[in-house]
């Protein structure tokens, strides 16, 4: 024992409690773990022959991996000796304890790989670079993911492909901003879409229409409302197509007169265009109540018939009429086919856009001024764009494009120009963070302000940092803790934080495949796009207002509120919320409170026409409880739902599933877990029956905890698992603000975050600030492998 | 004058791109480039590679008989009138598909050895391993006559949240085609982004403008290699291989821009309108990239199409042909004959989208014949039968047209266990690739052309 004394005293100086406290333990791991565990058996191989557990902190891969078991009861098997609970607290708490002292004393921060903006982030960029709110990300090709996020640097690859569309996206961009008055007219044309449901199960499907928009008056029915660019000041003429009669077979034209228009001037900008029908004053404004109020996934349905549209035709920009049209119903429904927008013609100008305001910091008044004024709008794009000081070196070959530009046509041509160049550039499109000339490989390094700047900003608004960042970072200012914890707060508060929910929220409740599923209709007559897209807007808003308000984090699962408007309170059979506006709604029935009552989770955890048990169950195991089940074994042929004779419970077939020992060790996990929340079909409306036989949402885990539906899951989860909940949950806030994967290194981190977050009640805030305070994200690890000085 | 269609989902506020996004009417509803520049005698080899997830029913889709006498089983029906070009092949396998000591993730192994035949790592992301594909192989040979060395089709959505397949990264079931072993070439699933690609996105179609455009994107790219090289010194290696990938792309389109400069010359004008949006059925959707498909060999824009006509464990329901479940649940059938009928139906519908496609080569006029005599094309899946995720005897038919070097009408059984890149190596040679191997090659397969 004596030897190990000195390493001690270098560590941590607490030689009395902790020498003995190491015999103690290794004594624990011979007599437990060793068994399966050495040299010569090597269980799942792992052995833990030779290493010294005085000093964990030198084989922390494995010290890591010995805690996570043995801490969550896997470890040692239930079959096979263990010691009490008291000493196996103490072993856990023992290799805690000197793990994040080793750590401490030594961290390991990380090398994350360079990393590529991804379509979120390009399209938050632009818009915060040059107030250009036009989403030209969603014109890049997807992204891949990995670890469960998209914002990977390790992952995110660059193809030809995406190369081009860098540069034609790039371009289109650029002539937008700066407002390129040679642009030629264009049509865009836009389809009301039909939101329709059946007023019975398999009924006749009716339009809805109600107000559509925030945008329109709130006596319309129905229509469209876009925010349209509108490219330079100049003509614009809107089309509206109307139903005519049939047109003849082969022919699509249909008759003039059926086409209404309006040529009018309209300013340069982002514009709200509204086409909707008013509501004839005979209408009430309030919709009758629909069913019962207890209703439930269509069980209630409309009450009446929707209102049918009326004659009046209102046509507004920015919210002024500018002209309301009489059409008469000619028996095929009243509403219009189609609304398009042509123009420009008679271009006046590029027109004065915040756009425009943003880029053009100063106008030359003569030609001499040119020259110094075009520097100096590119070096202020330029220190925004590549987010930190903009250099002479930079500047040189921008000012090239300036030139070029300028001959072909005149000042803001070259502007647009360099523009261009400055977004393709791998100083725009790649967060590259250095190490610090002469550092020796693999020592550790602070990031410098603005590379701290750009991790702050990345993390919470998934875009640029913004100036006030950018100048801390001049000043020297940003790695004082105080600073950093106001600018957090700062962030959080900005709007722009909403990217923050959409992207980490997004994904980590899955919300972005809401999109592409295709729920069968014959399955689910009830389901439409109107449906899909207020699935996904609750569980924003509801995520968005437990960052917003500082709760626990626990509240993602047990909070009482939720945001509903009157479709989706329809669907879960919440009484009293009317109109299509989404409102703060309290929910009394527990089964519904929480991510795990909402139709969002419960429809991406199910398959196309049915629920699936086991995808739900392996959600809850993977980002809840951090201990996703092992992939199946191969060969294992999936569930038949009914049965092979069709005449099996879901449950019973899955139970019949189970008694198959191999797949039983990890479905008596998932599906308990799934079972509880049987209650939900598969686009989450509450049922109590499933193909004629009654729910039965009871379930037991393997460690004999029971409970029973979506009320008694919830329940367990915070009471029993509420530290693998809390700790996945930082887990997953940890990959998504580094953009890498996590290593064992970086267990001790975690563990402090928790710890720092719990003295704030746990809420996602604190997290934040935690994570943010941590060596992970201030600092980094010098990389081992460099390429060669050239 | 410029059109651009949307469908406007209710409460979404379209952010209007206005000019940006806005496409060509008259006169650019036609693509303004050309076509073929064909020697005569010696027509370019067009190759495609289509790619159906989760196996095929074998009993419908494997005649009984070898040789010539073979019959068409109801899967391949759709194959039937272009009998003389087709050959069906049997017992070939992607031994590295299957686990190899690395557990469950048949799909994703299925999808990154098809064409590779390469081993892929099992990772979640961040050091994702196969190999260079076959297509990618041709793609560097053939399409140094072209602007694209070779297009990346296809038509499903890449997954965008958790995970993929039993811890591989979803690269490995999102594509078929790897340019090297750690770049995946993504798949492109837009028929508009496609066409765009193809034909460009400007708003006219005049030479001079678009040449203009093309000398701006030159200067451009020129910066960039620049800046790239300034960046490049005293990074990691992770890093500069980011940067490589970069410089890389940069260079393939510095290339291709070169190429459409040598072409704008000669023009011919396909007719075809832009497409809008993404089809909603399965039919609609692949009929209009094999449209595009068709358009890309006949402008000799590309020579080497890669066509994943779903993800590699693709899930998609196929309602329009009354089967709503997924793909992927129905091929673990369990010998459950409701479940194997409804793949069957699956697959045959597929084999019918890849059937229209050789029809439209087979009217397609092309030099001294048509498309489809200089065509090429292997349709296929990594995996056999999807119940039990094997990756031996895997369900490939070869269709060739006359210039091609292969004797069609026939079902060619091989030895069991052989590679399916010698298969793979073959088809190069028969391009005019030279490769000696590829992936775990042993040799070429003997009889395509004849015995």
């Amino acid at each position: 024992m004596s030897k190990i004394i000195p390493v001690l005293l270098i560590v941590s100086g607490s030689i009395c409690s902790a020498a003995p406290q190491a015999a103690e333990q290794t004594a624990l791991v011979a007599k437990y773990c060793a068994g399966c565990h050495n040299d010569k058996v090597k269980t799942a191989g792992l052995s833990l022959e030779g290493l010294d557990l005085s000093k964990p902190g030198n084989d922390a891969d494995v010290w890591e991996k010995v805690l996570r078991k043995v801490s969550a009861n896997q470890m040692p098997p239930t079959n096979l000796p263990h010691p009490d609970e008291a000493t196996r607290k103490a072993f856990t708490a023992y290799l805690q304890t000197e793990l994040d002292r080793a750590a401490s004393a030594h961290p390991n921060p990380g090398h994350p790989t360079i990393h590529r903006l991804n379509r979120a982030e390009y399209s938050n960029a632009i818009r915060d670079l040059l107030a250009l709110d036009v989403q030209p990300g969603s014109n890049l090709p997807p992204d891949d993911s990995g670890y469960g996020f998209d914002n990977i640097g390790d992952v995110l690859s660059l193809s030809p492909v995406l190369i081009e569309k860098y540069m034609s996206v790039g371009r289109m961009v650029a002539r937008l901003a700066v407002g390129d008055t040679d642009v030629k007219p264009v049509v865009d044309t836009f389809s009301p879409v039909k939101e329709v449901r059946a007023a019975s199960k398999g009924g006749p499907k009716v339009p809805r229409n109600e107000r559509i928009s925030d945008d329109l008056p709130f006596d319309s029915a129905g229509g469209l409302a876009i925010h349209y660019t509108f490219p330079v000041d100049g003509e614009y003429v809107f089309k509206i197509k109307m139903p005519g009669a049939p047109a003849p077979v082969g022919d699509t034209i249909v008759p003039a007169s059926n086409n209404l228009e309006l040529r009018v001037p309209v300013k340069a900008g982002v514009r709200s265009v509204g086409l909707t029908f008013m509501r004839s004053s005979a209408v009430p404004e309030i919709l009758p109540v629909f069913g019962n109020g207890r209703g439930g996934g269509g069980g209630g349905g409309r009450g009446g018939a929707a209102p049918p549209l009326t004659g009046h035709l209102d046509l507004r920009l920015d919210g002024v009429r500018l002209k309301l049209y009489d059409v008469p119903d000619n028996g095929n429904g009243g509403n219009f086919t189609e609304f398009s927008i042509a123009g420009p013609y008679n271009v006046q100008g590029a027109g004065d856009t915040p756009s425009r305001e943003k880029i053009f910091v100063c106008k030359p008044a003569a030609a001499s001024q040119e020259d110094g004024c075009a520097r100096k709008i590119i070096s202020t794009l330029g220190r925004r764009a590549f987010r930190r000081p903009f250099t002479e070196t930079d500047l040189k070959p921008l000012m090239a494009f300036y030139t070029t530009g300028r001959k072909e046509k005149d000042f803001d041509n070259g502007i647009e120009m360099a523009l261009r160049a400055m977004l393709v550039s791998p100083d725009f499109l790649f967060r590259m963070e250095r190490d610090p000339a002469g550092s020796a490989p693999g020592s550790v390094h602070r990031v410098n302000d603005y590379e701290l700047a750009s991790r702050l900003s990345f993390f919470l608004w998934s875009s640029i940092p913004d100036d006030e960042l950018l100048s801390l970072a001049d000043q020297g200012k940003l790695r004082d803790p105080k600073v950093i914890e106001k600018q957090v707060a700062r962030l959080l508060e900005d709007p722009k934080s909403s990217a923050f929910t959409s992207n980490f929220a997004g994904q980590y409740l899955y919300l972005r495949n809401l999109a592409s599923l295709k729920p069968d209709p014959d399955v689910f007559p009830d389901f439409d796009n109107n449906l899909r897209q207020s699935f996904e807007k609750e569980t924003q808003l509801f995520f968005n207002a437990i960052v917003r308000e500082n709760r626990p984090v626990t509240d993602l699962l047990d909070a009482k509120f939720t945001y509903l408007n009157q479709h989706l309170a329809e669907f879960y059979g919440v009484p009293g919320v009317y109109g299509p506006q989404f409102r703060r709604v309290e929910i009394t029935d527990p089964n519904r409170q929480g991510v795990l009552g909402q139709g969002s989770l419960l429809m991406v955890t199910s398959y196309p026409n049915r629920t699936s048990v086991v995808q739900r169950g392996k959600w809850v195991l993977e980002n809840l409880l951090g201990t996703p089940p092992p992939p199946p074994p191969p060969n294992v042929p999936s569930l038949d739902p009914h049965g092979k004779d069709g005449k099996l419970s879901m449950r019973q077939a899955m139970e019949m599933h189970r008694a198959n020992p191999v797949c039983a060790t990890c479905h008596s996990r998932m599906d308990p877990i799934g079972f509880a929340l049987e209650n939900f079909d598969g686009i989450g409306a509450w049922r109590d029956e499933d193909n004629g036989s009654k729910i039965d949402s009871s379930g037991k885990l393997p460690d004999g905890a029971a409970f029973n539906g979506a009320a008694g899951l919830r329940t367990l989860l915070l009471t029993q698992h509420r530290d693998e909940f809390i700790s996945t949950f930082t887990e997953k806030l940890m990959i998504y603000a580094l953009g890498r994967g996590l290593e064992s290194y970086d267990r001790p981190a975690i563990r402090t975050i928790m710890r720092d977050a719990l003295k704030d009640n746990t809420t996602i805030p604190s997290l934040i600030r935690a994570i943010i305070a941590s060596p992970q994200f201030q600092m980094r690890k010098t990389t081992d492998l460099r390429s060669k000085e050239s | 004058m410029i059109v651009t269609k949307k469908a406007l989902a209710r409460r979404t506020f379209l952010r209007g791109f206005g000019t940006v996004l806005a496409l060509p009417l008259l006169d650019s509803m036609i693509p303004a480039f050309s076509a073929t520049r064909l020697t005569p005698g010696k027509p370019a080899i067009r190759m495609a590679f289509c790619y159906v997830p989760n196996g095929i029913i074998q009993k419908d889709w494997l005649p009984t008989a070898d040789g010539a006498n073979f019959e068409f089983m109801p899967t391949m029906k759709a194959l039937e009138p272009f009998r003389d070009k087709v050959v069906v092949l049997s017992n070939l396998a992607q031994i590295n598909g299957r686990a190899l000591g690395d557990g469950a993730g048949d799909h994703a192994r299925a999808g990154a050895t098809w064409l590779t035949g390469v081993h892929p790592k099992k990772t979640e992301g961040a050091d994702i391993h196969a190999g260079i594909s076959a297509d990618q192989v041709a793609a560097k040979v053939l399409g140094q006559q072209t602007q694209f060395g070779s297009l990346e089709i296809g038509l499903e959505e890449p997954y965008l949240a958790g995970g993929c397949d039993s811890g591989y990264s979803c690269a490995y079931t999102n594509t078929i085609s790897w340019r090297g072993p750690t770049s995946p070439n993504p798949m492109q699933i837009s028929p508009r982004a496609i066409f765009e690609r193809l034909f460009g996105d400007g708003e006219t179609t005049d030479p001079a403008a678009r040449i203009k455009r093309m000398q701006q994107d030159k200067s451009i790219l020129d910066y960039v290699r620049g800046d790239v090289a300034r960046l490049e010194p005293g990074l990691g290696v992770r890093d500069k291989s980011k940067l490589d990938e970069y410089l890389e792309s940069i260079r393939d389109i510095e290339r291709r821009i070169q190429k459409a400069e040598e072409q704008s010359a000669t023009m011919k004008l396909p007719v075809m309108e832009r497409p809008v949006g993404i089809p909603e059925t399965f039919e609609e959707h692949a009929k209009l990239m094999s449209d595009l498909m068709v358009i890309a060999f006949q402008t000799d824009m590309t020579r080497v199409v890669t066509f994943m006509m779903a993800r590699e464990g693709s899930n998609r329901s196929y309602r329009e042909i009354g089967v709503p479940d997924g793909h992927h649940s129905v091929t673990h059938h369990q010998n459950d004959p409701v479940k194997i009928s409804k793949t069957q139906q699956i697959d045959q519908h597929h084999v019918k989208s890849f059937a229209y496609l050789v029809k439209r080569l087979n009217e397609t006029q092309d030099g001294d014949g048509t498309l489809l005599d200089h065509t090429m094309l292997l349709y296929g899946s990594s995996i056999r039968d999807g119940n039990v995720h094997d990756h031996h005897d895997l369900p490939l038919v070869l269709v060739g047209g006359k210039s091609v070097d292969i004797k069609g009408g026939r079902h060619l059984r091989y030895k069991p266990e052989t590679p399916m890149n010698n298969l793979l190596l073959t088809m190069l040679d028969k391009s005019g690739v030279p490769a000696e191997t590829l992936g775990d090659s042993t040799g070429k397969v003997d009889q395509l052309s004849g015995v």
